[in-house]
């Protein structure tokens, strides 16, 4: 004869084994994710659909609000410092992330050795990281400076000077793209460096064996082996690019989006409108539609790359 | 073992529960202890906070040492204390903090403003009317030309610290190196880019302009824009910058740059510092303003230069343009009739220490003309003698205010100064542009009067 406590002791028993190991697994995945999600959600997703709904009022920054609907999108699409800021921004991604990544890799192959000189190089690559931008930023302007600047001198000494790197058009925005592959390429040297130490050695060994070359290794080897890696930086340095995340704070020093806002870039534009102008409607607006740019274009480069996976058929 | 248990006893649910009852029980019961209705009270009595943008260990030292003393006097004699807050210069002069403080409701109470930032905060209904304060004679005491843009309907809502007139500075060494002398300097825009290109060398450029987009740059460029007779409105508010005066100034700037007497790039914190650009040799002459005076004695004592009005084009008669900061009261504010008070006090009272201040200000803090006719007389020989003297002489009675506009209407004329002196754009094709966008745009401005 069963007594009610036991048959409810049994009950509670039954309950809890009732959850799968997989249910289990899943819950207690997100309970680790669960701090994270919700910093994200507080410090990014609320921020950001607040942003969303600022874009469509008419806000003078000193407490007036009123709804005016889609003419902020409708003025953007007006607009053609807009138009040129998306066109810089463009610009800076394609030049920056191709570049980047060459340098990355670049420095990556020349220091994965692990004896003490390319340990020294290696601090030395990474260096520049550790500036303040704002201190990287007044140092190159200085440094590029007409007629005194070293680099200045240096070029005409070569004999390609005699041009403004920061005051000419033509040239302002490649600086800033050199200045920020300067200081972000240390950065992605790490990352390569991880990635290469991924690749087994036993396919170099294999592959000298079979007579390949160090440009055969690295074509058919290592490159095709560092496609998880590779997906993550050019992923990275596409999204920084496109949100200007370096490129503000440098442009914002060096040139103050200037000569001729040849190096106003979206979110140098953006600023300048919240802040300099107390437009933060028309900023929420054209910050929002930078948003959906940056999804899109991760979510093309995603589907093209099938996220850096594999491909296992093959 | 049991001792290290009472030194860290275990954290229990239950003991967790236990303890946040009794935080949460305690604060609930704090609302009724008196020291929590101290805080209330304090809380009112809180300091003013007065915003402005010079820093202690700042370049010159005099100027914030002068804030200092203004607001130890107001403290010394005055119930409602005032507190001065340093914001770093980029953080301040078209930098994010007060546009997020207003944005945010914490809005410095007392701050300073200059023309190009009037209107923002005008339209934007923070700037308190400091008519009352100021009495009528003192109000006279300001010239109509110096408090024009800071008036609204006859009221005014900013009480100017200082006149900054803009002229041409140059190096003596320069000017030796390359065989002149003072009988050299040039009264014409044509004879300034001939002198330009006798002092410019492979290692410095004969003469700048400011070259970064922003409010300065196009505070520098208007004198060159009126000397031809132009303007960027008609007085029915319709844009009147498609002009041969806008064509010529925009040219001339273009000039410049093109003929590689002036460098696209500057030094330093920008087109209004004189010792990175001017002292350091990197240019010959520079087009700078008043204060360029302070800076020079401050932080390059043996450097030897000089001074001459801005030269003009032909058929065109002399004119500079005078900026200047203003004191301004948050109308938001806590305490905001104190805070206009101490406006009024400090710079637009009858009392002969306000008229002093002004002039010690204008002589010892940043060399620069003082905005009262009083604050003119008392600083007496000091206005008549040296640098500030040739100012006061030569350059200043040809100053006009610097216009006050809208964001918008800035960003047009800076867009057309960029295109057309780094940019190589058309000067005639960019002034017929920027006109039509000026148009665009007044035909639909509700505001104060642009000026």
């Amino acid at each position: 004869m069963t007594t009610i406590a036991e048959t409810a002791a049994r009950r509670r028993h039954a309950g809890r084994t009732r959850l799968s190991a997989k249910h289990r697994e899943w819950i207690a995945g997100y309970l680790f994710v669960l701090p994270d999600a919700l910093g994200l959600l507080v410090f990014l997703g609320v921020p950001m659909a607040l942003s969303l709904a600022l874009s469509v009022f008419e806000v003078n920054g000193f407490g007036g609000y009123s709804f005016v609907g889609a003419k902020n999108y409708l003025r953007m699409w007006n607009d053609p410092l807009f138009w040129k800021g998306a066109k810089v921004t463009a610009l800076y991604a394609v030049m920056l992330v191709p570049l980047l990544y060459a340098c990355g890799l670049g420095l990556a192959l020349l220091v994965q050795r692990t004896d003490r000189f390319n340990t020294v190089m290696r601090s030395m690559f990474f260096a520049p990281h550790m500036v303040s931008l704002v201190v990287v930023a007044l140092v190159w302007q200085f440094m590029v400076v007409d007629k005194i600047g070293v680099v200045s001198r240096l070029t005409a000494a070569l004999g390609i000077g005699g041009f403004s790197f920061l005051g000419d058009p033509n040239f302002a925005l490649i600086t800033i793209v050199l200045v920020s592959v300067w200081f972000l390429m240390g950065f992605y040297m790490l990352i390569f460096l991880g990635g290469l130490q991924d690749i087994p050695r036993q396919y170099y060994e294999a592959a000298m064996i079979d007579g390949a070359g160090a440009i055969a290794r690295f074509w058919f080897i290592t490159l095709p082996l560092l496609k998880p890696t590779s997906f993550f930086v050019i992923m990275v340095s596409m999204v920084a690019a496109v949100a200007g995340a370096q490129a503000f704070d440098i442009i914002y020093v060096m040139t103050k989006g200037g000569p001729a806002n040849a190096t106003a870039v979206l979110i140098v534009y953006i600023y300048q409108q919240a802040f300099g102008f107390g437009a933060f409607g028309y900023a929420a607006a054209m910050a929002s539609i930078l948003v959906v740019a940056l999804m899109i274009v991760t979510a093309v480069f995603f589907a093209l790359t099938r996220g850096g996976r594999f491909n296992h058929e093959q | 073992m049991s001792d290290k248990k009472k030194a860290f006893p275990t954290l229990t649910r239950r003991g967790l529960l236990k303890g946040g009852a009794a935080v949460a029980g305690g604060i609930v019961g704090l609302g009724g202890f008196p020291y929590i209705n101290r805080l209330a009270v304090r809380a009112q009595e809180t300091p003013l906070k007065f915003w402005q943008f010079y820093a202690p260990g700042g370049p010159v030292a005099s100027q914030v040492e002068w804030f200092e003393k203004t607001v130890a006097d107001w403290n010394d004699s005055h119930p409602q204390k005032i507190e001065l807050e340093f914001i770093p210069n980029s953080e301040y002069i078209s930098g994010p903090k007060l546009a997020t403080a207003f944005a945010s409701g914490e809005g410095p109470d007392i701050f300073i403003i200059s023309p190009g930032d009037f209107l923002r905060y005008y339209n934007g209904g923070v700037l308190k009317d400091l008519t009352p304060f100021i009495d009528e004679a003192t109000r006279a005491d300001f010239p109509e030309s110096v408090i024009a843009n800071r008036m609204v309907d006859g009221k005014v809502f900013g009480i100017p610290m200082e006149v900054e007139p803009m002229a041409m500075y140059y190096s003596v060494k320069a000017f030796e190196e390359a065989g002149l002398n003072e009988n050299d300097v040039p009264k014409t825009w044509e004879e300034l880019l001939e002198v330009a290109k006798k002092l410019t060398t492979p290692e410095r450029f004969g003469v700048m302009f400011e070259t970064q987009p922003g409010y300065y740059q196009n505070f520098t460029w208007y004198p060159f824009l009126w000397q031809g007779g132009g303007e960027f409105q008609t007085a029915d508010g319709k844009s009147s910058f498609d002009s041969p005066a806008t064509v010529q100034a925009l040219k001339f700037w273009q000039d410049a740059i093109n003929s590689g007497v002036a460098p696209r790039q500057i030094m330093g914190a920008g087109g209004h510092d004189t010792i990175a650009n001017l002292a350091s040799g990197y240019v010959a002459m520079q087009n700078v303003g008043i204060w360029g005076i302070s800076q020079l004695q401050s932080n390059a004592k043996d450097f030897q230069y000089g001074v001459f009005r801005l030269p003009t084009p032909p058929n065109g008669k002399y004119v500079t343009v005078g900026g200047g900061w203003a004191f301004v009261a948050n109308a938001k504010g806590r305490n905001s009739d104190a805070a206009g008070e101490f406006c009024a006090w400090a710079l637009a009272s009858k009392e002969q220490g306000s008229i002093d201040r002004v002039a010690t200000w204008c002589t010892k803090g940043k060399s620069d003309m003082p905005p009262r006719n009083s604050a003119l007389k008392a600083g007496g020989e000091a206005f008549s003698s040296g640098m500030i003297g040739t100012f006061a002489k030569e350059i200043h009675p040809g100053t006009r205010a610097e216009p006050r506009v809208p964001p918008e209407v800035y960003k047009i004329i800076s867009d057309a100064i960029q295109q057309t002196q780094l940019g190589g754009a058309d000067p005639q094709a960019t002034a017929t542009a920027a006109s039509q966008q000026l148009d665009a745009f007044l035909s639909s401005y509700q505001g104060a009067p642009i000026l």
